[in-house]
């Protein structure tokens, strides 16, 4: 446990999911007092709620890139209808 | 087996065919061959195995590559192209047919081409360009990829679909690049070094295009695209082809997929598994931490009931019964003691009795006092005739004067 100071905002979805299973180990064990069983369940409640927050965090979006020069470019939506057509012609 | 009866040579179909068999075998010329001639009658049957004929302007032979050995192959055996097949020519018993038994197969035609391929391959293996241990991983929840692909093929739309129907609130890029012809390796170049200049927190990109055959697919094959690949800092999926086809992309990819919607498959994560596996993990975190409470509750409820008995009001209880105890007990003993006490007094009592001067008198001694003194009288020296005496009997004193003395003689 030596990601144990990382901070729960910067876990990504594998670790958070870890820790959670981690968690769900050690109260498994049952040699916990009541304090550190209930801190513990907190712990992997927030975890979980880590992992939701993770596969939800984007919003779907399919966009078509145009590179304009070196270092920029301009996107534009992406359908696949569009492809579609383009690939009739 | 030879039966000889009217000088005939006959034979049973076995023993001829493997005697041909044999033939076959010892000819070490049919051993480790390789034919150059054109497929015809190509048949890829669902066990993996391939049937078909090789042939030239006038003859024909009949040709199988198990599928051991023909997984893997670098292009697509369809009839009318022309291949260099390496192998060895055995019988077929059961079919009395001669077969060319194929082990290894490339395009006869497309030498050049292969060379070509096989000396880069070689080349920027040396220089660790496919190492296993460089190869970055692909992370388990992407949340914005690139595709790097011709925005008009098969190819797109299948990695789109599948992903978006995988894991929907995906951001997709598409930065689309020709994937056949002279400028297409240059391009999916290109693309991934401008990829990683200006968006380098994509989590990985797909480059790839749908089957074809081997210089539709060659863009694939170029030094440029490979040493892209290498240098990317993005981890780079390769989707080229179907899955018989290898392209040097494939090999210095992070990961390479048999297609492009296999690539969809292997790196989108399928997001309602993913939240159903989490439920699970919350269920058990739940139902773990109810079972824990409910084993405190216990010990708690246990622990009062215990304490409920230690009380004060239940300890003087005790007490009282103890005490109530002790003096019932006190009370047995105090008779008993009293009770010893009482016979040895009885005893004392009795033998006090029986020792009193009185009891002696009673019996017919008597004492003997000398008067005036009043002297007990133990022996005749102590009284003198005319010595007045007191004489004590059972009931009464006698008063009397010494009228003389004689000693007693022992003569026992």
């Amino acid at each position: 446990m030596t990601d144990k100071k990382k901070k729960i905002e910067d876990m990504s979805f594998e670790e958070s999911l870890k820790k959670l299973e981690e968690i769900v180990e050690e109260l498994e064990k049952g040699e916990l007092n009541l304090d550190e069983a209930l801190k513990l369940y907190e712990e992997g409640m927030r975890f979980s709620d880590r992992c939701l927050e993770k596969l939800n965090e984007t919003k779907q979006k399919v966009e078509k890139l145009t590179r304009e020069g070196d270092r920029n470019y301009r996107t534009e939506p992406f359908s696949l209808k569009n492809s579609e057509e383009d690939s009739s012609k | 087996m030879l039966i000889n009866s009217t000088q005939e040579k006959i034979f049973t179909v076995s023993s001829i065919t493997h005697h041909i068999q044999m033939m076959f075998n010892t000819d070490p010329l049919l051993h480790n061959i390789t034919i150059i001639g054109e497929i015809s009658n190509f048949k890829y049957h669902s066990s993996g195995h391939m049937y078909f004929v090789l042939k030239d302007d006038q003859c024909q032979i009949k040709c199988v590559m198990f599928r051991g050995n023909s997984q893997g192959l670098g292009f697509e055996p369809t009839d009318g192209i022309n291949v260099k097949a390496k192998g060895e020519i055995r019988v077929y018993e059961r079919r009395g047919e001669y077969q060319f038994y194929i082990t290894q197969m490339t395009e006869a035609g497309k030498g050049a081409l292969f060379a070509a391929f096989e000396a880069l391959k070689e080349k920027l293996k040396k220089e660790g360009l496919f190492r296993t241990e460089i190869k970055k991983t692909i992370p388990r929840i992407p949340h914005k990829i690139a595709i790097i692909t011709s925005p008009t093929g098969a190819a797109i739309r299948d990695i789109i679909s599948i992903s978006l129907r995988r894991f929907p609130n995906l951001h997709i890029i598409v930065a689309p690049a020709p994937v056949q012809g002279d400028e297409a390796a240059n391009q999916i170049a290109e693309n991934i070094d401008f990829l990683n200049e200006v968006l380098p927190e994509i989590d990985f990109i797909i480059i790839g295009r749908g089957g074809g055959s081997i210089e539709e697919l060659w863009a694939f094959n170029e030094e440029r695209l490979a040493r892209s690949i290498f240098s990317s800092k993005i981890p780079i999926v390769s989707a080229v082809g179907h899955e018989t086809d290898f392209t040097i992309a494939d090999f210095v990819a992070d990961l390479r997929a048999p297609t492009p919607s296999g690539a969809a498959e292997m790196t989108i994560p399928d997001k309602e598994n993913l939240v159903k596996q989490l439920r699970l993990w919350q269920g058990k975190l739940n139902r773990i931490i109810r079972h824990i409470l409910e084993l405190k509750e216990q010990r708690f409820v246990n622990t009062i009931e215990n304490l409920r008995y230690q009380s004060p009001k239940n300890k003087i209880l005790q007490h009282l019964q103890t005490i109530d105890d002790l003096v019932g007990r006190l009370k047995l003993n105090l008779k008993h003691i009293i009770n010893i006490n009482e016979n040895i007094l009885i005893k004392y009592k009795e033998k006090i009795i029986t020792l009193s001067p009185k009891s002696i008198l009673s019996r017919g001694y008597s004492i003997c006092l000398k008067i005036p003194e009043k002297v007990v009288v133990k022996n005749i020296n102590q009284v003198e005739t005319n010595d007045k005496l007191d004489i004590v009997v059972q009931d009464g004193t006698i008063s009397a004067n010494v009228s003389g003395k004689e000693e007693t003689k022992n003569d026992r």
